[in-house]
């Protein structure tokens, strides 16, 4: 019994010290859920877009999470952290979103488009009407580059996906475009985050196919 | 021509200088057992004291496993070589008789070579030397190849390994059931066989431990410590299947019984265990430094 309790002990020790010196321990910063996001993103005007996600641990799972802040007037930075198990999730649809906004003091954590915080903001831009005439949302030239970080590609909101941006908003609801066209599922996300979408990163593991790649390259 | 036969020169140069090596250690080893100054003064007879031979002659072994961890670098001249050479040989011929003498002086304290050695011819004790001996040396060469020519790095891994060596030495009553002080002093060959398997496996596990690449000194220690709690954890689960995978029923009397006479004057319970614990160390080296998880997640 004293054998037993001394090897539990040994294997606890182990553990615990290799987490505490494991260097993908150090320096990254747990988020437990969307007011942790709070306290760990620092600056005003920035907007928070989830890139990527995954766990790691067949039996104890750790679940990480890759964060584009977007900063209105400081460019952009990549950010990975921890998250909960809840809290990971809970954002697996939300791929290309943005999970925390902070502008002019006032912060938001609904997942919502991602740069729904500058449409309709006079600082960043204004409404110019395209060649149809839709009344769409154009950045000044100094925030040209805004749209490549957002994750929009060539797609401009108009006034109408500004509305029901609101309209989702005052009822606390996440909202993933008129058309779903944000999210995990969004195209204009599939199209302007490939990483996350890459074939090899989704297909599921085929046993036989292993096997015959493994027999042609080692005989 | 000229060059062959220098260089045939030079390798013949550098023989007598690993023998004078070697006459520097038989000198350097009176200075920690002062009780052998009269043999290493005067000529030496082997069949007189088996006991004797075994002991001396294992550190003999040793100190050739320790040199050959180092080289010669012509590219700087044959007298900068040697010199460096001299320089390292008596370093580490001096850290492994220090080593000898601290890791003797945890395991054998009970003990007194003078008494054990020269006076019962004690066969038992002189095995359990010649696998400190071979342990050490193995430890050593580990830790010179890594210290790369530096005495501080030298200095620390070797206080590293020590440590490691002599908490290790204490593992030793927690996985068997022979009793050491007593058998020793019956100088029954059991005990001797089975302790030598364990402290070479041992000496196998830290030596393996250390040999890894290392750009800052802190993490590597850092490593390996993780890979020798690692072993620590690992090591009995290889011992418990081995035994479980061999169906060996341990002692006469049945499995849970304390050993009996029978069993403990049995050459044959000897080199079991000694078996049993070698597979394991060399078992539980594969598993500890011998895996590439390379990434088996996926990563950003």
């Amino acid at each position: 019994m004293q054998k037993i309790f001394l090897y539990f002990t040994l294997v606890i020790f182990y553990l615990g010290l290799s987490k505490t010196l494991s260097p993908t321990e150090l320096g990254m910063d747990y988020v437990p859920n969307e007011r942790g996001l709070s306290k760990i993103i620092p600056g005003q005007n920035v907007t928070v877009i989830l890139t990527d996600t995954h766990a790691t641990g067949f039996v104890i799972k750790t679940y990480y999470q890759k964060y584009r802040l977007v900063y209105g007037f400081q460019g952009v930075e990549e950010m990975i952290v921890r998250t909960s198990r809840d809290f990971a999730l809970k954002n697996r649809q939300n791929i290309g979103m943005s999970l925390f906004r902070r502008q002019d003091g006032a912060e938001e954590s609904l997942p919502m488009p991602p740069g729904v915080t500058y449409v309709g903001h006079r600082g960043f831009g204004e409404w110019r009407p395209d060649r149809k005439g839709v009344m769409r949302w154009r950045f000044y030239r100094a925030y040209k580059n805004l749209p490549r970080y957002l994750g929009w590609g060539r797609w401009r909101p108009d006034v109408t996906f500004q509305e029901d941006y609101i309209s989702f908003r005052e009822r606390k609801k996440p909202f993933y475009g008129r058309d779903q066209e944000f999210g995990s599922d969004g195209k204009i996300t599939k199209k302007n985050f490939p990483n996350f979408f890459k074939p090899e990163r989704q297909k599921k593991v085929d046993l036989k196919s292993l096997l015959v790649r493994y027999l042609k390259e080692n005989f | 021509m000229n060059e062959i036969f220098d260089r045939l020169l030079i390798r013949i140069i550098l023989v007598g200088i690993v023998c004078c090596m070697l006459f520097i250690y038989k000198y350097a080893h009176v200075l920690f057992y002062p009780s052998m100054k009269q043999q290493m003064t005067k000529r030496f007879y082997p069949a007189q004291n088996p006991a004797d031979t075994l002991h001396m002659f294992s550190r003999l072994i040793g100190f050739a496993v320790i040199l050959s961890s180092l080289g010669f670098d012509e590219s700087h001249g044959l007298f900068l070589s040697i010199f460096h050479f001299l320089v390292w040989g008596t370093l580490t011929c001096g850290l492994y008789l220090i080593s000898l003498f601290i890791i003797e002086s945890i395991v054998l304290y009970n003990f007194e070579y003078k008494d054990e050695i020269l006076k019962r011819q004690n066969l038992s004790y002189a095995t359990v030397c010649f696998s400190h001996a071979l342990a050490v040396a193995y430890v050593t060469r580990a830790v010179v190849d890594q210290s790369e020519n530096s005495l501080v790095i030298l200095f620390v891994l070797w206080l590293l390994s020590m440590v490691f060596l002599g908490f290790g030495s204490r593992y030793y009553s927690l996985l068997t059931k022979l009793n050491f002080d007593r058998l020793i002093t019956q100088q029954k060959p059991t005990i001797a066989l089975s302790y030598m398997g364990f402290t070479i496996g041992l000496g196998w596990l830290v030596g393996e431990s250390f040999t890894q690449e290392h750009y800052d000194i802190t993490m590597y220690c850092v490593q390996v410590l993780l890979k020798m709690l690692l072993a620590l954890i690992i090591y009995p689960l290889f011992k418990r299947g081995l035994e479980y995978v061999f169906k060996t029923r341990t002692y006469a009397a049945g499995p849970d019984s304390a050993p009996q006479d029978v069993d403990v004057q049995n050459w044959g319970y000897g080199f079991y265990e000694c078996a049993l614990f070698i597979a394991s160390a060399i078992l539980t080296s594969m598993i500890v430094n011998h895996i590439q998880f390379g990434t088996i997640y996926p990563f950003f």
